[in-house]
Parts: C-alpha cells; structure tokens; sequence
C-alpha cells in the first residue's frame, strides 16, 4: 500500500498540477448565459454598430461583469498581461459608448475579441 | 495567483529531482550543477513570471529533467559514454611528483592543487604518493607509507566490530520494529535503562544500540553543571 502511494501521490500531483496548468480553454467556455464572452463582445459590435448606445452600454456592464467571473476561473493557466490587456479594452470600450465613439468602440472590441481567442491557448 | 503557481513549482521540482537521483551537490559534475540550476531557474520563473503561462514553464522544467535522467541512464550503461560526458579521475601527482602537462590540459594552478590538499589535512606535499583530481572536482590522495597514521592492525591491537548503530528509542516512543529485528523486547529494553535510573521511557530522549552491544542513552533532562558556550558574541541571534 505505502509503495502504491509513494507512486500514485506524485504522478496525482503531477496531474493536478497539469490540468490545473492547462485548464484555461475548457474553464474559459461559458457555464450559463452570464459568462458568455464572445457572445457579449458580439452583441456590443451589433450595438455600436447601429448606434444603440443604451443597448452597448448595458451590454458594456454585462460583459464586465462576466469577465469578472471568468478571470477568476482562468487566472492561473492564462498570462496575466492578457487578461489586464483585456480588462483594459473593456474600460475602453464603456469610454467610447460613454463617448458615443463608434470607431474607437469596434476597435477596442476587435482587440479584446483578439485577447479573448488567445487566452488559455 | 502566484501561490498556486509556487505550489506547483515546487512539487514538480520536488518531484522531479527526486527521480533524478539523490547525488549529494558534494558529488556534483559540472554538468549536474549547471542542470540544478537551469531547472530551479525554471521553477522559479514559472512561479514568478506572470507575462506568460506556467505551462511553458513546465515543459521546460520536464524537458531538461528528461535529458538528464536520460543522461544518467546512459551514463550508467555505457561506461565509454560516461567517460566522455563526466570525464574521468585524472592524476595530478604521481610518486611524489606533480604533473605540470596533466594541470595545464586540466586548467587547474598548483596553488589549487595545494588547497585542495590542505582541505584532506596535507600540508607538505613531499608527503604526497598519488594524488587524483576526480570528476566532481575533489582530490583524492594517497599518502607514502611512512606517512599514512598507523591501525589497530599495523599495531596488532585487536578490536571488536563497531558497526553501524541502530535506534531503539526515539523521542520518548519506542521503535519496535527495530527492536524485533535485534531480536529484543520492550522488557530488555526497560530492564537495560533501569540500570541507567530510567523508569520511564519518556524520560529518553535517544537509545541507540551498537553491534557490540553497548547502549547509547540520553535523556532529556541532560543534568549538566557546567555549559560549554563557544560562541564569542553575546546574543540573542
């Protein structure tokens, strides 16, 4: 039994620490409606691009707010530049909705979609 | 963040210089030193470096942890391929005399040469028979017989086998293991410490027993008078 553990707990660990490491592209898909990244991105670009600015600016919250989930998921296989990258686009893209901007908005929205493809990869 | 990514680290590296071997850093070869260090680098870095993923890190880390187990497989396969990668003992004094071609193709000074000599105790190489310079970069010396220390043999003193001792007691708790395999028991055990006016077992501290039969014991409560302090600066440290 000892010798079992003695094998079995280092490659465990080594799993975990494996899974852990590459469990970004699996933690990063939405578990619900409320961390659905790419699809918030989208929606936003279809606001802006009608200039629905109402619309792009709740849709702005709500894709904060599930950024703000999902960070927390993907913080440990993901590099922390992207993921302040992507945090930074988003507070750009509410200036820009604030802004009424819509170049400076698709813009910013392309770059975070760009981080968004990337993260966990 | 940075917590979960040392906790990694270190169990990976924990692990993985635990199937590397168990050399002592005494026993290192260059090679085995720099491989140390390369894969701590590693384990730091991915521990640290949040510009970038652990995973990369990681793969680095298994990486040169892979070659190097395969190294010392092959190394303890082929004895030709052993030599060339961990090079081999090289004489530096031979009869007395110092090889000055053997040190220029090593790059090693005679004033190294003299130091690591000093670190065996050798003062005066006239003394010196055969001296090897090993792989892991320590000396070996073998000193002319007039000068090597004389043994119970040369003096043909008989001695009794001292062996290696084993522990009995440990920390108050009794190894019972160890004392079935000398073939005691608990009541030996408490019957030879009585004799040390020890009536409990929690009063020991350490009891070791030789194959010569002689006990070690010490107690907790040491009852010395007199403490000898060798440091030479007030405290606290």
């Amino acid at each position: 039994m000892r010798k079992f553990l003695l094998i079995a707990v280092p490659i465990l660990a080594l799993v975990l620490c494996i899974m852990v490491m590459l469990s970004g592209n699996i933690l990063k898909q939405p578990f619900g409606t409320e961390d659905n990244i790419s699809q918030s991105i989208e929606t936003i670009v279809q606001d802006i691009k009608h200039e629905d600015w109402e619309a792009a600016d709740q849709n702005a919250d709500h894709l904060n707010r599930a950024w703000d989930k999902v960070v927390r998921r993907i913080q440990f296989s993901a590099e922390r530049n992207t993921i302040n990258d992507l945090s930074i686009n988003i507070a750009r893209v509410r200036g820009a909705i604030q802004a009424k901007d819509k170049a400076i908005g698709l813009a910013e929205l392309s770059e975070a979609n760009e981080h968004w493809e990337n993260i966990g990869n | 963040m940075v917590l979960v990514r040392a906790l990694m680290g270190f169990v990976s590296l924990l692990i993985f210089t635990r199937i590397l071997g168990k050399e002592q850093i005494s026993q290192l070869n260059l090679f085995d030193y720099i491989l140390g260090i390369t894969i701590g680098n590693m384990a730091a870095s991915m521990t640290t470096d949040l510009s970038s993923r652990a995973w990369p890190h990681f793969i680095g880390l298994i990486s040169w942890c892979l070659l190097g187990y395969l190294l010392n497989v092959i190394s303890s396969k082929w004895r030709y391929v052993s030599k060339v990668l961990e090079g081999e003992p090289v004489i530096v004094i031979m009869n007395g005399k110092i090889m000055e071609n053997v040190l220029r193709k090593m790059k090693f000074r005679v004033a190294e040469i003299l130091e690591l000599l000093r670190n065996k105790n050798v003062f005066d190489v006239t003394q010196v028979d055969f001296a090897i310079i090993e792989p892991n970069g320590q000396i070996s010396v073998l000193l002319k017989p007039e000068f090597q220390p004389a043994t119970p043999q040369d003096m043909k003193i008989p001695v009794s086998r001292s062996g290696i001792s084993t522990e009995l007691v440990y920390d108050g708790l009794i190894i019972d293991e160890n004392l079935r395999q000398l073939g005691k028991d608990k009541h030996w055990l408490m019957k030879e410490l009585k004799k040390h006016g020890i009536r409990n077992i929690s009063e020991v501290f350490l009891v070791t027993l030789n194959p010569a039969g002689s006990l070690y014991v010490d107690k907790y409560k040491d009852h010395l008078k007199k403490m000898t302090d060798i440091g030479d600066y007030k405290g606290p440290f």
